[in-house]
C-alpha cells in the first residue's frame, strides 16, 4: 500500500503545519471582500487565490523552497511557477509593477493638473502621511527598510509599495501589498472621517470657482517628456516608475498611437493585473505571513492613509492663511493629493455637495488627484534614494 | 539640536528600537517632504513655462 502514501502525504504536511489553514482563511477572505464588498477585486481576487494556493502542502505551484535560520529562502530544483512568476516578474526587475505604470499613465489624463497646476503642491504635500508612518514604524521597533516600504503604503499606490518593499528587501512585502490594495478600496470611507476630524463645516462649504486655461497638445505631450527628464537628475531612484508612467502618458497624448493607448489601458494592465496580483501571494506562505508584525503592518497602514489626507488638508489650510477671501482653497481638495485615483477625487466632490449642494470641485480634486499620482511616485523614488543613505 | 537625545533606546515586541533609525526616520521625513516640494516645485515651473511657451504660439493662430 505504499504506493499510495501520496494520498495522504498532503494531510499529513498539512497537520504538521496547520498555519496554512489560517492563510486558506485570509485567502478566502480576501476573495470576499473582492466579490461581495467589491474591494480593488482585481487584485484581491487573485491574492486571495494566490493565497490558498501557496498554501497547499507539497512543492506544487512552489517548488521545492528550502528556508534556512535567517529565513532567506532558496529554491531547490526547478522552481514552481509562482515561484518562477516572483523571480521574474518581480524579484530581478520588478516589471510588473513597472510595466503597470505604463498602463495607468495611459488611463491618465494631466488636462486638469495642467490648466490648475498650483493642485501640485497638494500632491507633495499629501505623502506626509508616508514619512509620519515610517517614524512610527520605527518606534514600534521595525528595521528602517521594513519601516520604509511600510510607510510607502500611505502612497495610496499598490505598485509602488511593491516596487519599493521589493527593492529594500523587506519581509513584509505580503503584508503590505494586501494594506495598500485594501485601504485603497476604503478610501470612501477613511478620507472622509479624517477630513472631517480636521476641518470645520464652514472649511468645508468653501467654495473654488473653476475657470480652467486651455491646454495645448504641444504641452501635453512635452510634460511626460520632460517630467522624465526632471525625475531622472533631481531623483534617478524614481526614474523607472516617473518613466514609465509617463511613457504610458505620451502614448496616450501623443494621438498618432490610438491603439497603443487602448491596448495599455485595457489588456496590458489587465494582464499584468492579473500575474501581479497572483505572483505576490508568493510572499504570503504562512510561515513568513502569519505574525504579530503584519497585524502592526496593516494597522500603520491605515494610520499611513490618515495622515497623508491630513497631510494634504492642513497644507491647504496653512496656504489659505496667505490667500485673500475669494482665492481661498477647500482643504478637503488637499486631501484629494493621494494617489488613488479617481476614487478620491470622487469623494472630495460627495462631500463638497454634502455640504453645499452647488459646490462642485470635481476638477480641482481631479487636478490634486493627478498631483498625488506623481507626489506618490517621486515619493518612492526618494525614499529609495535616501534608502541608500541610510542604510549603507 | 539633536532630537533624539531624549529618546531611550528599548526592545519592542518587533524588535529593538535604537536612537540611530530615530535619527535616520526623523532625517528621511525632513529631507523627504523637501525633495518631494522640490520636484513638485520644479514641475510646476516646468507646466508655467510650458504654458507660456506654446499658449503664445496659439494666440498667434
Amino acid at each position: 500500500m505504499n504506493e499510495f502514501s501520496f494520498l495522504v502525504d498532503g494531510v499529513q504536511t498539512m497537520a504538521a503545519n496547520p498555519k496554512m489553514l489560517v492563510m486558506w482563511v485570509v485567502g478566502a477572505l480576501l476573495i470576499w471582500l473582492a466579490i461581495e464588498k467589491d474591494f480593488e477585486p482585481a487584485l484581491l481576487l487573485p491574492m486571495g487565490f494566490g493565497a490558498i494556493l501557496v498554501n497547499l502542502p507539497l512543492p506544487g505551484v512552489l517548488g521545492n523552497i528550502v528556508v534556512d535560520a535567517a529565513g532567506h529562502t532558496t529554491v531547490v530544483g526547478a522552481p514552481g511557477i509562482v515561484t518562477w512568476l516572483f523571480q521574474a516578474g518581480i524579484e530581478t526587475s520588478e516589471a510588473f509593477p513597472l510595466l503597470l505604470f505604463v498602463g495607468i499613465g495611459a488611463m491618465i489624463d494631466f488636462g486638469p493638473l495642467l490648466s490648475n497646476p498650483r493642485m501640485l503642491l497638494f500632491g507633495g504635500a499629501a505623502q506626509f502621511g508616508i514619512f509620519l508612518t515610517v517614524v512610527l514604524a520605527v518606534l514600534l521597533g521595525f528595521p528602517l527598510k521594513d519601516a520604509m516600504s511600510i510607510g510607502v503604503i500611505g502612497a495610496a499606490d499598490g505598485p509602488t509599495s511593491i516596487l519599493v518593499s521589493q527593492t529594500l528587501g523587506s519581509a513584509y512585502m505580503g503584508a503590505i501589498a494586501v494594506a495598500a490594495y485594501s485601504y485603497m478600496a476604503l478610501v470612501p470611507v477613511i478620507q472622509p472621517m479624517a477630513i472631517k476630524l480636521v476641518t470645520s463645516k464652514k472649511e468645508r462649504m468653501i467654495r473654488m470657482p473653476y475657470n480652467p486655461k486651455s491646454v495645448t497638445k504641444t504641452t501635453k505631450i512635452l510634460f511626460p517628456i520632460i517630467v522624465t527628464l526632471i525625475a531622472g537628475m533631481i531623483a534617478p531612484d524614481s526614474v523607472a516608475l516617473v518613466g514609465f508612467l509617463m511613457f504610458g502618458n505620451l502614448i496616450r497624448e501623443s494621438g498618432r498611437l490610438e491603439s497603443l493607448s487602448q491596448t495599455a489601458q485595457g489588456p496590458l494592465a489587465n494582464l499584468i493585473t492579473i500575474f501581479l496580483g497572483i505572483t505576490i501571494a508568493f510572499t504570503m506562505q504562512a510561515d513568513r505571513f502569519l505574525n504579530v508584525g503584519t497585524l502592526i503592518v496593516m494597522a500603520l497602514g491605515l494610520f499611513a492613509f490618515v495622515f497623508d489626507t491630513i497631510g494634504g488638508v492642513v497644507f491647504a489650510k496653512i496656504l489659505n492663511i496667505f490667500l485673500p477671501q475669494g482665492k481661498k482653497i477647500n482643504p478637503m481638495v488637499g486631501g484629494a493629493g493621494i494617489s488613488a485615483f479617481p476614487m478620491s477625487a470622487r469623494v472630495i466632490q460627495k462631500m463638497a455637495l454634502k455640504e453645499d449642494n452647488q459646490n462642485h470641485l470635481l476638477m480641482h480634486a481631479v487636478g490634486a488627484n493627478v498631483a498625488g499620482q506623481i507626489g506618490s511616485v517621486v515619493a518612492g523614488g526618494i525614499i529609495l534614494s535616501l534608502a541608500k543613505v541610510f542604510l549603507a | 539640536m539633536n532630537l533624539t537625545t531624549l529618546a531611550v533606546a528599548f526592545q519592542s515586541l518587533i524588535g529593538e528600537v535604537t536612537t540611530e533609525n530615530i535619527d535616520h526616520s526623523l532625517e528621511l521625513m525632513g529631507k523627504g517632504m523637501l525633495g518631494i516640494f522640490i520636484v513638485m516645485v520644479l514641475i510646476y515651473a516646468l507646466i508655467v513655462g510650458l504654458d507660456k511657451l506654446t499658449g503664445g504660439k496659439k494666440e498667434k493662430q
